[in-house]
């Protein structure tokens, strides 16, 4: 009567706070348990750890929703056009005639070594930093997410929801779900009692990377967003990535890691210009 | 927007308990440190609680800044910003204005106990945008601290007769607690309104335009149409 009941619980929560419907992880966690009796054994011999299976089980849903329906992938008109943009901080130049043109539906990634500008770059993308010169084009719906202190350590996840959705003008109760909604396409179930200090480093930028696109921006900029994130939920963030493309909106990555470049649109590399 | 920034800056600031028990705590000892003087025991707490509410809102500022300029990247307004952060201030502030003119009610024998209420009500008003000026004057929290410290130990030892003193944020503290004790007509109290109302514009201003400045991100035009390819 209790095979691997106690599993298939567990199995049934890992999934909640994966993101997984609460009906959903339960029929997933039975017809586990039913797999593992047919089978004749028991369920943790048969999957592994109940933790490790939801984890896996969640982003198998996650690809699969991601697949199911592929929008039709066309680039749009220009989100952002930097034409020779030049940072100089008094005699030590940054950046040395950047261009770049990125289109609605097309995702770039700045890379380059440590030192070379991609987070002055993006904070010149964003307005936060004014080019020394050149020209920056930038459409007016942006989402940004900092690599650092973007997020209030002493708020909840839904207070930020609150905040952010505040600011696009949209309600208490409709922020927040848009919020958890948008939480759960990258394996988070945001708690009601937790504020940002006391999650982990890798939840924390999975927070800042939601408030990012909490209004579907027509252009989303993001600083080396995956810190902290583990094996999966990085894989999570670039479906994430090209979700957001292929519903058009253009997406600019800094990023120092070198996987998954054959799969974006343009490669923008900087060096350090004193070099 | 700005009732939901002020909502929010006051849940965030009412987690920061140990701060907030030294906010209490700091206006208490300097009131029991010179309660053998009435009226100076009245002062030394208007300016305990100015000290404590400059420090909280020089702390809340600086705390906020990259915050806030994520929010301006997205669209909120600068002025939104200030504002909702100085109601949450000024909240707190009032709060703990009205429980130290409760113990100054039930302990002390003052003539004109409404004149408290005034006085700590405006120490506050006064207190929430010095924190805020001082704050974008120096970005960084250990260096405005001991700005404000410098600021209040000058407040706290000058001659107030002295001309120099009144060019000091709560120079009307003395006026008013002057006027709530002594039995004196309306001079100080006219006076240490008029100081109070000037501070209070010339702070609010000050900060209000140099957050404006820091917050407001570079406008940058939309992209140009490309021209149409045969």
């Amino acid at each position: 009567m209790t095979f691997g009941r106690e599993w298939g619980a567990r199995l049934a929560g890992h999934l909640v706070e994966a993101g997984v419907p609460e009906g959903e992880a339960r029929r997933l966690a039975g017809d586990s348990v039913a797999e593992a009796r047919e089978a004749g054994r028991e369920p943790a011999e048969l999957y592994g750890p109940a933790v490790a299976y939801a984890r896996e089980l969640a982003r198998t849903l996650r690809a699969v929703a991601a697949t199911a329906a592929p929008l039709a992938r066309a680039r749009g008109p220009v989100v952002l056009r930097l034409s020779r943009v030049t940072k100089r901080y008094r005699r030590r130049t940054v950046l040395g005639g950047v261009n770049l043109v990125l289109r609605a539906g097309e995702v770039a990634a700045v890379v380059g070594a440590n030192g070379s500008g991609k987070s002055t770059l993006l904070n010149i993308c964003a307005g936060v930093t004014r080019a020394s010169g050149g020209l920056v084009e930038r459409t007016a719906r942006v989402g940004y997410a900092p690599q650092q202190q973007g997020v209030s350590p002493l708020l909840t996840p839904a207070e930020h929801f609150r905040l952010f959705g505040a600011v696009h003008g949209m309600g208490r109760r409709r922020s927040v779900a848009v919020g958890e909604q948008l939480a759960g396409q990258l394996g988070w179930r945001p708690r009601a009692d937790v504020v940002a200090a006391h999650l982990s480093g890798g939840t924390r930028q999975k927070l800042n990377v939601v408030l990012s696109e909490l209004n579907r921006p027509d252009l989303i900029l993001l600083d080396e967003p995956y810190q902290g994130f583990d094996q999966t939920s990085y894989l999570d963030f670039w479906d994430q990535v090209f979700r957001w493309r292929d519903a058009g909106a253009g997406v600019l990555v800094v990023t120092h890691l070198l996987h998954d470049l054959e799969r974006v649109d343009h490669v923008l590399e900087l060096h350090r210009v004193d070099e | 927007m700005t009732l939901t920034i002020a909502a929010i800056s006051l849940r965030e600031t009412s987690r920061r308990r140990v701060a907030l028990l030294f906010v209490f705590l700091l206006p208490l000892v300097f009131y029991l440190v010179r309660l053998d003087v009435h009226w100076q025991a009245i002062r030394f707490l208007a300016i305990g609680v100015g000290w404590a509410i400059a420090t909280l809102s020089l702390f809340s500022h600086v705390g906020a800044r990259r915050l806030g300029e994520r929010l301006s990247v997205i669209g909120a307004s600068p002025t939104s910003l200030f504002l909702g952060r100085q109601l949450a201030l000024v909240g707190a502030g009032l709060a703990l204005a009205c429980a130290y003119f409760a113990l100054v009610a039930a302990t002390l024998d003052v003539p004109r106990l409404p004149a408290v209420a005034l006085l700590l009500g405006t120490t506050v008003l006064v207190a929430a945008p010095l924190g805020a000026l001082v704050s974008l004057v120096l970005p960084r929290e250990l260096e405005g601290a001991l700005a404000l410290l410098s600021l209040m130990a000058l407040q706290l030892l000058a001659d107030p007769a002295d001309a120099f003193a009144k060019a000091l944020p709560m120079w009307s503290t003395r006026e008013l607690a002057a006027y709530a004790i002594e039995p004196v007509g309306a001079g100080p109290l006219r006076q240490g309104l008029l100081h109070f109302a000037g501070t209070l514009v010339l702070c609010s201003l000050i900060a209000w335009g140099a957050n404006r400045l820091r917050l407001r991100p570079v406008r940058l035009p939309e992209p140009a149409p490309e021209p149409a390819t045969r």
